[in-house]
């Protein structure tokens, strides 16, 4: 009797619910059908701030004084020309009675790479400078938010600020957010900008700006990269060199280069130094996860990941295979750990790379910096000369004999919201503009200074062509060291500890020269889903390790994976079979 | 003075001579020792898991089994941790919080739980145990199957909620209102327990003390206010602090609601961040988080012991 | 008169009511709904209003056709059983022990057994990790190496021939220690709320203290047996955040160490898909649910909430 109660006011909640609900949108059917096109997004949030504004729009009769010589500006146009862009706009926000834009900037990482968040600031010092120069009466703003950690949780976070209008106006995050952002309007389509900007964009190397394209149209810059390199411990190779007399390391990185030593190589020398008990294992490589680092045995053995054409993601089978050939092959061996994908990151991975306990390490430029700042070996982080002395590297080998070698770079980029500006006066009227300004902000922020110096702290690759040639240019890496170039007295009190202790010679040496691997480099899919292969991909690389599947049992796998998610299934081809007459090593 | 304290004294006067007299037949001290060796074999794990948690908050890095014994201590971590920076010292920059306001915020959210679970749990709870309506028993069901569902679920519709609310707050309210919203909606998710917990104290109460307040006209709400309330304020206590607990560790409702959308940290958040990606996270600091997150909580309860017994012991009567 | 009683009755009821009403229960019900909508990557404003049924046909398809279901099915219900019995049995095994001891000793013990409810999950969770981690350094390991017990580490969680029951154990291990305080915390002040007088008088009756927990204790404390096994139930079935970082640190093998709550939840959160998480919780809600009822019913709930008395 009593739960009959229950049931009665249960029923009546939800009456009242689906009614509200139906109530809600009812009313809100024209606000729901607009947001259907991203670019003429406008927030109904936004009206609450545009409700309070009459009392602050008084002002304008105020502004004409300063101008009264001149005509009313034109609406700013961008030309390609930032000077002039920044002084147009200013000039115009001005004579509309608005003096200041804020902008709020957020992103993540290491703490070496807060240059993703101070680049925007000094940029707005820079166009601040710009103006002030010209006599105009407008500045800007930056509120910053730097996280530590991956750019993932970032990422959510974003959306789930974005519903509330809270989310930063710029941010950097991994190029790979962009399909997802892009689909739901969240961020702009900057596509017009950079038409005006050709000879800015033209600076980018062409690879890196696949990245930050979705269908055809721009929604981003490219902010930093990376490339994975494969680092030889030369004290094992000498080592294997005193016992047998094979010198590994000759010339080898452009025997890499080359093709001429592919993976099968990589095998007899990884046994060599654990035969030889040189080291304990031959090669390690990440735990958890086979994104992005492993992805490169898909590449390297000339498979793909997604077809350029359908824009589907791909199940390349014979790649696939071989990867997870040589993974079983390795472990069976004693090459790789069978429990590689469960080790520690402090306590084994990182010790056991270090210390010298094995021969080759997948790894990625940013290592070559860390293991210089973290304790990883008895107790102190190495030196920059004990790196240098210690380890070797190479592009990601070639799978087979006339397979190319690669490597695999994620780049970070610039997007701007496409609610960029909201917290500014008068958003929804001057709203392309606070968009134009965001945009150059973005732009000042990618000076090659700029990028070079955040290059050379975080030990991520420069994105343009100029600030490679800066990192060369000794004089100025000099002055850098000095902290003697220009910068905001903000931006250098920020940076001056880490400049002090990771710009030298070695580590600008090997950024250089990693650099010349963005020519091999690839991109893993943007594509929405990519993350959904790729744990299953990861779960494969583990079984095969553990020996609990063969490697084409673990094919079989995957392929049954992906046919039991039917969104993957309808978003995935698979292509080709295991080859028949294939041998490994 | 009212009834349950003279019973209290009573029984306090019934414990005394037990002590000197051992009516229970086996000496307390054996059995303590025998049960004591029991459990703390039972928790020889969480015994070491706790040495290992305080002794990695001091070391250079963190600990897990012999390194105890190699690691380098020192008072660093702990020194990191109020300046607010995430990074061992050989970091040359810092990820700067500022740890003060981070338990400033902490505080409020966890308090703010506490008030609203009390005041809202004392109201139902009372009229759960006292009075007859229709659906009494049928509502108690309801509550108790609420907790079926997840937290993380809810979370989505408790923020379109939110956003929906957001237009009609202006600006310049925007941060307490978030605060506000944080607090009422974590301590939503506590009230069903709370009033559970509640009813059985109010049971506790013999009706004679009620009766005599009714007859001579107070009203109910009268006699709620001036009669019974002072007898369950050992419950009150209990339940705040049971209230304050739930604020103080949330993170899914301060994330979403402070960190993601005001930039709001708290101290779970702050342990999350600290933690991160493990891939790259200085452990120690977390060590030295969360060391410091368990003190203030671990005291809670042990300084009211008493008031807590109280709760659980009539709380859950039926 | 009859309209004061309806005013009291609401003066006490409305405050709380109100609070479950706004942040539970329509919350909860937009989330049903939210399970039928395409919701993804908190994009309220775009999917809200559309109706679908993809995510239910979604989670249908793929509970039928992923090899690995079966795997996390028999996870879900070895581990919902055993923690349970550990977290009733333990708790209440703890709170008898703590109750024959001396206060100052049970109040540091309820004081430890207290602690993992107090740690953050992520904290928590990593002291396990290191204390399971397959290397000489794991805490479980190094201790076992020294006593001479095993000759190299194990990987308790992952090496293939240890599963499933190695993957179990550590889910149960690190959940129960969790899980006891629950039950220890609520049966222990229940026992202590038993008149004292009670146990005195049995005792004199020569009662051995088996006999006396059976015989007196047992039957004092059964009301918070059938609370903390329901409340139990429905968190194991529901929670999943010490489980997600365990998998996702690779301490326990992925698919012996998933329950379908973290299961669904992996699957619409790596995607960011809002609904497909809604449905797969609306799901679980309706199997809590009705487990939540048959258990109150076969535990007599109904004999244990008697009409108030002297109503006046």
């Amino acid at each position: 009797m009593a739960s009959r109660t229950a049931w009665i006011t249960a029923a009546i909640i939800i009456i009242i619910i689906i009614g509200a609900v139906a109530y809600y949108y009812s009313g809100k059917k024209g606000g729901a059908t607009t947001t259907a096109s991203p670019t003429t997004t406008a927030p109904p949030a936004t009206t609450s701030p545009q409700t309070t504004q009459p009392t602050t729009t008084a002002p304008p009769t105020t502004s004409p004084k300063t101008t009264t010589t001149q005509a009313a500006p034109p609406k700013p146009v961008l030309t390609g020309n930032v000077e002039k862009d920044i002084v147009a706009i200013g000039k115009y926000l001005a004579y509309h009675g608005i003096h200041e834009a804020k902008f709020s900037v957020a992103s993540a990482g290491d703490p070496n790479s807060v240059m993703r968040v101070y680049a925007i600031v000094e940029a707005a010092y820079r166009l601040n400078k710009i103006l002030e120069k010209n006599g105009v009466d407008f500045r800007i703003k930056i509120t910053t938010n730097f996280r530590r950690g991956g750019g993932d949780k970032l990422a959510q976070d974003f959306e789930t600020a974005f519903q509330a209008n809270k989310n930063p106006d710029i941010m950097a995050n991994s190029y790979k957010w962009i399909a997802r952002f892009a689909e739901e309007g969240y961020i702009l389509d900057i596509t017009p900008y950079v038409e005006k900007y050709q000879s800015f964009i033209n600076e980018f190397y062409p690879s890196l700006l696949k990245a930050v394209e979705w269908k055809g149209k721009y929604y981003g810059i490219p902010q930093d990269t990376e490339a994975r390199p494969l680092y030889w411990r030369t004290d094992v190779a000498a080592c294997i060199k005193e016992k047998t007399g094979t010198d590994i390391l000759a010339n080898l990185y452009d025997k890499v280069k080359t093709g001429q030593v592919t993976w099968h190589e990589v095998y007899k020398y990884a046994e060599l130094a654990v035969k030889t008990g040189c080291s304990k294992w031959g090669v390690l490589h990440r735990k958890g996860s086979a994104h992005p680092d492993l992805i490169q045995f898909i590449f390297a053995f000339g498979g793909q990941l997604e077809d350029p054409k359908t824009g589907k993601l791909v199940v390349d089978v014979p790649a696939v295979y071989k990867w997870l050939y040589v993974e079983w092959k390795m472990a069976r061996e004693g090459l790789i750990p069978k429990d590689m994908m469960s080790w520690d990151w402090a306590k084994q991975i990182h010790p056991a790379v270090v210390c010298g306990k094995t021969l080759i390490w997948i790894g990625g430029t940013w290592h070559w910096t860390e293991w210089q700042t973290k304790p990883y070996c008895k107790g102190r982080p190495l030196t920059a000369e004990e790196v240098k002395k210690y380890f070797y590297y190479t592009l990601f080998p070639a799978g087979d004999h006339g397979d190319k070698p690669v490597t695999l770079s994620q780049p970070f980029v610039w997007m701007i919201a496409s609610n960029a500006g909201k917290d500014n006066k008068e958003y929804n009227k001057y709203k392309d503009v606070y968009h134009m300004i965001a945009f150059l902000l973005v732009v000042k922020a990618s000076d090659p200074d700029l990028i070079a110096i955040h290059s050379i702290i975080s030990a991520h690759l420069p994105v343009t062509k100029k600030a490679a040639e800066l990192i060369n240019d000794k004089t100025w890496v000099q002055k850098l060291a000095n902290l003697q170039i220009e910068l905001s007295p903000e931006v250098k009190n920020a940076i001056a500890d880490i400049v002090k202790k990771t710009v030298n010679e070695i580590n600008v040496e090997f950024l250089a020269n990693a650099s010349k691997m963005l020519e091999y480099t690839k991109l893993t899919p943007m594509h929405p889903l990519y993350p959904r292969l790729a744990n299953i991909f990861r779960d494969a690389v583990n079984y095969v390790l553990l020996g609990e599947m063969t490697p084409d049992k673990a094919v079989q796998y995957i392929i049954s994976k992906v046919k039991a998610d039917p969104e993957l299934s309808k978003a995935v081809e698979i292509k080709g079979e295991i080859p028949k007459n294939w041998q490994f090593p | 003075m009212s009834l349950v304290s003279r019973l209290r004294l009573r029984r306090r006067r019934v414990e005394k001579p037990t002590a000197l007299h051992d009516v229970e037949t086996i000496p307390r001290r054996r059995t303590t020792l025998i049960l004591a060796l029991a459990l703390g074999i039972a928790g020889l794990p969480l015994i070491l898991l706790y040495l290992i948690l305080i002794l990695s908050s001091f070391a250079n890095h963190m600990l897990s089994g012999p390194d105890i014994f190699t690691a380098k201590y020192s008072l660093q971590n702990w020194r990191l941790l109020f300046e607010g920076k995430l990074e061992p010292a050989a970091v040359p920059l810092y990820t700067f919080r500022d740890l003060l306001v981070i338990i400033l915020n902490t505080f409020i959210v966890a308090g703010g739980v506490a008030v609203v679970v009390v005041v809202a749990s004392t109201l139902a709870g009372y009229a759960f145990s006292r009075m007859r309506f229709r659906g009494r028993r049928g509502l108690m069901e309801f509550l108790i199957l609420l907790h079926a569902f997840p937290g993380v679920a809810l979370l989505i519709a408790v923020y379109a909620i939110y956003v929906w609310t957001l237009k009609s707050i202006p600006q310049s309210m925007l941060t307490s209102y978030q605060f506000l919203y944080t607090i009422l909606a974590r301590a939503s998710l506590e009230i069903p327990m709370s009033i559970w917990l509640m009813k059985g104290f109010f049971d506790k109460i013999p009706w004679e003390v009620e009766w005599s307040a009714l007859v001579d006209g107070a009203s109910r709400i009268k006699t709620w206010w001036r009669i019974l309330l002072p007898q369950v304020k050992p419950g009150i206590a209990a339940l705040a602090i049971f209230a304050f607990l739930a604020g103080w560790e949330d993170l899914i409702y301060v994330h979403v609601f402070l960190y993601v959308a005001g930039n709001i940290k708290t101290l779970a958040t702050f342990i999350e961040e600290a933690i991160g990606k493990i891939e790259t996270a200085y452990l120690p600091i977390a060590a030295a988080a969360g060391t410091l997150y368990l003190l203030p909580t671990l005291l809670f309860f042990i300084f009211t012991q008493k008031t807590l017994l109280e709760t659980m012991g009539g709380g859950v009567k039926g | 008169m009859n309209k004061s009683r309806l005013g009291t009755i609401l003066f006490f009821l409305s405050p709380a009511l109100a609070l479950v009403l706004v942040f539970y229960i329509i919350p909860l019900i937009l989330a049903i709904y939210i399970g039928f909508t395409p919701l993804r990557d908190w994009n309220l404003k775009a999917y809200l209003g559309k109706f679908t049924t993809q995510s239910y046909q979604y989670l249908f398809y793929l509970l039928t056709h992923d090899p690995d279901v079966s795997k996390v099915v028999k996870t879900t219900i070895v581990f919902t059983t055993v923690t349970l019995v550990v977290n009733v049995l333990g708790g209440l095994a703890l709170a008898l022990a703590t109750f024959f001891m001396e206060e100052r000793v049970s109040l540091t013990y309820r004081s430890l057994w207290l602690l993992p409810r107090l740690t953050p999950v992520a904290v928590y969770s990593l002291l396990w990790y290191y204390f399971f981690l397959g290397d000489a350094s794991g805490t479980l390991n190094s201790l076992l190496l020294r006593l001479g017990v095993i000759d190299h580490p194990v990987s308790w969680g992952t090496d293939p021939s240890l599963q499933p029951e190695g993957s179990w154990l550590i889910l149960i291990v690190v959940n129960g220690f969790v899980g006891v305080s629950f039950g220890m915390i609520i049966f222990y002040s229940a026992l202590k709320s038993i008149p004292r007088e009670h146990i005195i008088a049995a005792r004199i009756d020569g009662a051995t203290t088996l006999q006396l927990i059976r015989r007196v204790m047992l039957p004092q404390i059964r009301w918070h047996l059938v609370y903390v096994t329901i409340w139990q139930l429905l968190s194991l079935l529901t929670t999943f955040a010490h489980i997600f970082l365990l998998t996702e640190w690779g301490v326990v093998d992925r698919w012996w160490g998933t329950t379908w709550a973290l299961y669904v939840f992996n699957e619409a959160f790596t995607t960011g898909e809002q609904g497909v998480a809604a449905a797969a919780a609306t799901i679980l809600v309706a199997i809590g649910a009705v487990l939540g009822i048959i258990s109150l019913r076969l535990l007599g709930f109904k004999k244990m909430m008697p009409e108030p008395r002297g109503e006046l």
